[in-house]
């Protein structure tokens, strides 16, 4: 009987499941079409073998379940498909099938485990189910191939016991290659693969890319945004069809593991957002329908299953609140730590240039800063022309007296407005000077970088920007920028080569790490027992891969570092990214007062910054906590400066105060 | 707070500033060795253009001729080339922290005074005598006044030589220029006076000269009154008419305006506003010589703050504000902005001991920082921690010697106990914050409360410190600065007694505390002729009593300032109290229901009787030394101060020794001095705790 019933079983489920995936398909090229180029679906075993399972490795557990759990199934699946699909009944295939069914057992086993008592970030409902099924499949599979190697025939060969176990095994091919297909969990294997394959950002799987060599990743930080076409019908995403189909394959991929949700600053604040949440309200919007279905938490005050979606609907409000779009400080956090590669910054930025570019309803604070930028090139709404106020008393060649061109162009950002980052300014140019740079600013010439204005979906204003910054630019000669903004580090450096402008851009802790390596800069020894802690910068270490310098500053300085648990490219955001700052988004507490834990737990007396937001967002914590200097600060504070000349006396005179 | 108007650079001529924010020309008194910018001079400015300031102008009244008398108040002298070199070393040390300075030149005319030195004949254009300084003088003759206008070229030369960014032409204060100016005192009929263009005459000559040797691109300025408040003087529409007339010339690179002439008392007390002055009295005046001039305007007079200064400048007002006393108090204060520490600036608080030293001929100190203009002798405006062994200090008492006891001690990083016996910190200064016009004075002790905060030290109110509170605490040191009380038992006959219901007579702190209700008649007695008694008869009449101070010494209030003394006058013939000079308390005794004192005349030994039914005796303070004496022979310094270390800014040779505790005292607890004594004793003992 099992021989008759198993192939027809088989070929059954692989048939339904066929179908279910031609839909699924269908569904994903709702989106906005970019011609179908099947052969990489090639590109696919390499990008996840390499790429996606060294991102999976960091829990090392869920690495190893799921690598005997999926190889075992892929193996069990395949074999079976030979053995008893197709009939060849080989005992060597059919020990490798028994093999395969006890490896796939195995981490089924641990599968279950985990989902007796899972931890929050995991969403229940199917998922729940999913662990018994590998258990049925497996389990089934294995019974039912014994007889193959010669074991227990007679037990197989008929009656309720065959029929159960012909039950495990319709349960397990149902959940494995009918849910595949059709929208069970087992999704994500499915869509995971056409996602890797189809990936919008595949320099993240080029392992010769120039960044990889000094970045913890595999292949390229792929962090610019997209350019959007201005000329297009409409601007941004309205409804999920105007996403590009690989976004909307991305998103069908989440295996809801929360990771995303575990390390999103906004929510771990209450703010109204959960990425992983997010995600399948993409998907719910996509296939239609309500998030009713979701098993997973949901936005912090926001209720599941009120809302409502599908392909052609618009997304804000039905599907998702605009607050929860305004409260990623887009700090890729998310991104970073997604098995499945799924770009969630895209998408919010995506729906934003729709609010802003569309609506015109960007929150408040955020539409001053906008309205400010297009008037005055700066989002604070200042005179461009007191960009340089700060250093009246400094005498900072302009780039304009030197013609012949000058190794550094100082691009100085709008933290050139604010008293305290004129300190960091200050700080840097000191230590310019005391390593002998020829360096030179633009002074009112320049403008603002446009990072804003991108992140809170201003694409208009951005442009603009970039083009006028490219064409002021491409005027002057210089080697490099450097910056102690990774904002405008971040912009100037991966996202106006879009639009024409190359320039080899360094942030300042990487340059200042230059000096101290080519032995130009000299300091004191540091005053013992003072530690200090150090505060990734987004934008300059999830988003650009330097995590190196930071330290290595921090290192010559001689000072005792203490690491926060989060650092490096698992470093928490300060909350200012993003136009998160403008904003405002509220929530239960604040992200940088969370931060401010994080250093506090490291018992440092200072964190040290790189950046003019994370400064900003840090101070704005309340006193008494440790104190918060940039590193420029630190490192000009240590500076030995070659002893002054000795004024010369013209008379002596002694130390009595009472005048003749 | 952004204080983007207040950063804003500016340019004046050719001259870029790097803020707002101006010291401007004040006399410093330490110029030496014959009017010479030496040491002290310089590290006074240079700490300032460390501190942010962006433009100082220095040398108040600098003489260009040799007779403009340049001794009286040390003042820099610009009539020789040997200053040309020192202005290099003052230049530099300006520069090199990105400021910008400039000096005041002058010819003082009758402004001075001729008693000493060269004995010089002083001038002016018309001989009449000068009020304030009882300055005589003669009627300037036209060769004298080319002689003086070519000394003047000559003196912005030099300026310019020395490598300093500009000159101010003083024409203000009633100084030679403005002599020729005012109707007041010129009264001349020739080429130089009577008409609106022959008074200008002088000034416009002195000006050609000045740019004639200096050129087009260096700063030259003119500092001038905005109203001399007389009716013979200059009026605000006069002065209008003036700062025109010169700016249309196109040779006047700034102008900086003051509010009132000074050629009397009361005047002089308007130029340097005290305590009792509202924030930027004579803004208004300024302002209208901006409204008619193209150059920027520089006024200060009571700017101390920076809120202020940005909300003057955010107005338009003025284009540069001096905050002169504010950086005398604090050289500090841009930086500290800047560094976002703004709570930490030490305000001015206008009590006026700067200026009224210089207008003794004393070099400018602060009452409460005393590193003020003694950077050059190691004194720092801010401390560094030590990097020896940590200390557990203890200070006893909460005036102004213990609170800067305790706030260097813990700067240096030690672990400091602050006792006071009263409910807050301040002692005397609280008290003299009750008075009328003198409430600012608390700034002081507000200053110190923030920076004990900040700086963790463990303040103990209300607690009454004896010798076991003290070793309990197990200090290593211990600074005593617990004051002292009313002197009022020197003299039996007035009939002090500990018991409030039998003694005839009570203190000015316990009018001024609030201990003793004001009576109905009282009387003052005052043997100190300082602040404390004119502030607490200004405190009785203010409650409604009928007062009368007495002093034995020539008259109530003699000892305090020139520019202070006007403004209790003012409070006090306004209220009606008699005050009454050469009379010493013999004897009260009681009669009834009313006290009888019995004063002598010093000078005739007659008697005279006053009937009142309040006494108030303010008679200095006796030092409070019983805990001292009590911890002295313990301690294993016996409570002795090194003086030659105390003296050469140098550590106490005992930090350096071990056993028990180290004891010193400071302030009035050893014998009354003032404020910034007990200041200063604090600072230059702990600084190398």
């Amino acid at each position: 009987m099992l021989q008759t019933l198993l192939p027809i079983l088989i070929f059954a489920a692989l048939a339904v499941g066929a179908a279910g995936a031609v839909r699924r398909i269908r569904l994903w090229r709702q989106g906005r079409r970019t011609p179908m180029r099947w052969h990489r679906l090639v590109l696919m075993p390499k990008r996840y073998l390499n790429d996606l399972h060294h991102v999976v490795a960091r829990d090392k557990a869920i690495a190893h379940t799921h690598v005997a759990t999926a190889g075992g199934f892929v193996a069990a699946m395949a074999l079976a498909l030979v053995v008893h699909g197709f009939g060849w009944h080989n005992p060597i295939l059919g020990g490798l099938l028994l093999a395969a069914s006890l490896c796939m057992f195995i981490g089924a086993l641990a599968v279950n485990r985990r989902r007796i008592d899972p931890p929050a970030k995991l969403s229940k409902g199917p998922w729940q189910r999913l662990s018994k099924s590998l258990l049925a499949y497996s389990v089934g599979m294995f019974l039912v191939s014994l007889p193959l190697v010669g074991v227990a025939p007679t037990l197989l060969g008929g009656g309720v016991l065959a029929l159960i176990l012909l039950a495990l095994v319709a349960w397990g091919l149902a959940e494995m290659l009918i849910g595949m297909g059709w929208g069970g969990p087992m999704k994500h294997a499915f869509a995971g693969s056409f996602h890797l394959a189809f990936h919008r950002r595949p320099e993240r799987f080029d392992d010769q890319h120039r960044d990889v060599a000094h970045d913890v990743h595999r292949g390229s930080r792929s962090t610019a945004l997209f350019p959007l076409d201005l000329t297009a019908k409409t601007l941004g995403v309205e409804k999920p069809a105007d996403f590009q189909w690989e976004q909307l394959l991305g998103f069908d991929a989440c295996v809801q593991c929360g990771r995303c949700q575990s390390v999103c600053p906004a929510y771990a604040a209450g703010q109204p957002l959960n990425p992983k949440k997010l995600i399948q309200d993409m998907v719910v919007g996509m296939a239609g329908g309500s998030d009713a279905r979701y098993a997973g938490s949901g936005y912090p005050g926001i209720e599941v299953g009120k809302h409502h979606g599908g392909p052609s609907d618009a997304i804000v409000p039905q599907l998702v609140e605009a607050q929860t779009l305004w409260a990623c400080t887009t700090c890729r956090a998310c991104v970073e730590e997604c098995p499945m590669m799924i770009e969630h910054v895209d998408a919010i930025v995506d729906m934003r240039r729709f609010i802003t570019l569309e609506r015109g309803e960007t929150p408040e604070k955020g539409a001053a800063a906008i309205d400010n930028l297009i008037a005055t090139d700066n989002p604070g709404g200042l005179d461009n022309a007191s960009r340089l106020d700060w250093a009246a008393d400094l005498d900072i060649p302009r780039i304009q007296q030197r013609p012949e061109g000058v190794d550094v162009l100082l691009w100085l950002g709008d933290g050139a407005f604010d008293m305290r980052n004129q300190r960091t300014l200050r700080a840097l140019v000191k230590i310019l000077r005391a390593g002998g740079v020829d360096f030179a600013v633009l002074g009112d010439e320049e403008r603002d970088s446009g990072d804003v204005a991108r992140r809170l979906g201003d694409e208009a204003t951005f442009q603009r920007l970039a083009e006028r910054n490219i064409a002021t630019l491409s005027r002057y000669r210089f080697q490099r920028i450097v910056t102690a903004d990774p904002h405008s580090f971040h912009v100037l450096g991966r996202e106006y080569g879009a639009f024409g402008g190359d320039y080899v851009v360094k942030h300042h802790s990487t340059f200042i790490a230059e000096l101290f390596d080519a032995g130009r800069l000299s300091v004191k020894a540091a005053e013992p027992g003072e530690t200090v802690t150090y505060h990734d910068p987004c934008y300059l270490g999830r988003y650009n891969g330097e995590f190196a310098a930071p330290r290595q500053v921090l290192a010559a300085l001689g000072v005792e570092v203490a690491e926060m648990e989060r650092s490096g490219y698992r470093s928490r955001c300060c909350g200012g990214g993003g136009g998160a700052a403008l904003s405002d988004v509220p929530g239960k507490a604040r992200i940088p007062d969370m931060r401010m834990e994080d250093v506090r737990e490291t018992g440092a007396t200072t964190v040290a910054v790189a950046c003019p937001q994370c400064t900003a967002m840090l101070e704005g914590v309340v006193e008494p906590r440790p104190q918060v200097k940039d590193l420029a600060e630190l490192v000009a504070a240590a500076l030995v400066e070659p002893s002054a000349a000795p004024t010369a006396r013209t008379s002596t005179e002694a130390p009595e105060e009472v005048p003749a | 707070m952004a204080h983007e108007a207040l950063f804003k650079p500016i340019q004046i001529g050719k001259l870029t500033i790097r803020n707002r924010v101006v010291s401007t020309a004040h006399a410093e008194v330490y110029a030496t060795d014959g009017g010479m910018t030496t040491d002290r001079y310089v590290k006074y400015y240079e700490e300032k253009s460390k501190g942010g300031c962006g433009l100082c102008i220095c040398g108040g009244s600098s003489p260009v001729s040799i007779d403009s008398p340049q001794q009286w108040w040390s003042s820099v002298n610009v009539s020789t080339d040997r200053i040309i070199p020192h202005f290099q070393n003052l230049a530099d040390a300006v520069h090199k922290h990105g400021g910008k300075i400039m000096i005041q030149i002058t010819h003082m005319g009758r402004r001075s005074r001729w008693d000493g030195h060269n004995w010089s004949t002083l001038v002016s254009p018309s001989g009449l005598r000068e009020p304030v300084h009882r300055a005589t003088c003669k009627t300037i003759e036209e060769e004298e006044i080319w002689r003086i206008i070519s000394d003047f070229a000559q003196g912005a030369r030099r300026v310019k030589e020395g490598g300093l960014d500009g000159c101010e032409l003083s024409a203000v204060h009633q100084h030679l220029i403005d002599q020729f100016w005012s109707p007041r005192v010129n009264k001349r009929t020739d080429q130089w006076g009577g008409s609106f263009e022959n008074r200008m005459r002088f000034g416009m000559e002195v000006l050609k000269a000045v740019r004639a040797e200096v050129g087009d691109d260096f700063c030259v300025g003119m500092r001038i009154c905005g109203d001399e408040f007389h009716p013979d003087g200059l009026s605000h529409d006069d002065m209008k008419q003036i700062a025109a007339y010169y700016d249309a010339t196109g040779m006047v690179d700034f102008f900086g305006v003051i509010g009132s002439g000074c050629d009397t008392h009361d005047t002089l007390a308007n130029v340097i506003p005290n305590m009792s002055y509202p924030p930027e009295p004579f803004l208004h005046l300024a302002a209208g010589i901006k409204e008619v001039v193209s150059v920027p305007v520089i006024h200060a007079q009571n700017i101390k703050d920076p809120t202020q200064a940005e909300r003057i400048l955010e107005g338009g007002y003025v284009d540069l504000v001096g905050m002169t006393r504010a950086h005398i108090a604090d050289p500090h204060i841009i930086a500290k902005i800047k560094d976002g520490q703004t709570d930490q600036i030490r305000q001015c608080v206008g009590a006026n001991y700067c200026i009224d030293r210089q207008y003794q001929g004393l070099d400018v100190l602060c009452i409460q920082n005393a590193a003020t203009s003694r950077e050059y002798m190691g004194l720092p405006h801010i401390i560094e921690k030590s990097s020896g062994p940590k200390r557990r200090v203890v200070v006893v008492g909460g005036g102004p010697g213990g609170m800067e006891a305790a706030r260097v001690s813990a700067e240096r990083g030690h672990d400091v106990t602050l006792i006071e016996a009263e409910p807050q910190l301040g002692g005397q200064i609280t008290l003299a914050a009750r008075a009328p016009q003198r409430d600012q004075i608390a700034g002081i002790t507000r200053w110190y409360e923030m920076e004990l905060a900040r700086l963790g030290v463990d303040v103990q109110l209300e607690t009454r410190a004896d010798d076991s509170v003290v070793r309990d605490l197990q200090p290593d040191l211990v600074v005593l600065a617990n004051g002292g009380h009313p002197f009022l038992e020197q003299v039996p006959e007035w009939g002090y007694s500990d018991n409030s219901d039998e003694s005839l007579v009570v203190s000015s702190w316990d009018i001024l505390g609030g201990k003793v209700e004001p009576g109905k008649n009282v009387l003052v007695y005052d043997t100190m002729c300082e602040f404390s008694g004119m502030s607490t008869a200004d405190y009785l009449a203010s409650k409604g009593a009928t007062v009368e101070i007495v002093t034995d010494d020539t008259k109530p209030g003699v000892a305090i300032g020139g520019t202070t003394f006007p403004t209790y006058y003012r409070s006090l013939y306004q209220q009606s109290v008699v005050m009454t000079g050469d009379l010493g308390l013999h004897k009260v005794y009681r009669e009834g229901d009313k006290l009888v004192a019995l004063f002598e005349n010093e000078y005739t030994g007659e008697h005279e009787e006053r009937v009142v039914d309040q006494v108030v005796i303010e008679n200095g303070v006796r030092p409070d030394e019983s805990l001292y004496y009590a911890l002295k022979s313990r301690s294993r310094n016996h409570g002795q101060v090194d003086l030659e270390a105390l003296y050469a800014i140098a550590p106490q040779p005992t930090l350096a020794e071990s056993g028990d505790f180290a004891l010193f005292r400071i302030g009035d607890c050893v014998a009354q001095r003032n404020t910034h004594a007990a200041i200063y004793d604090a600072l230059r003992l702990c600084m190398h705790f």
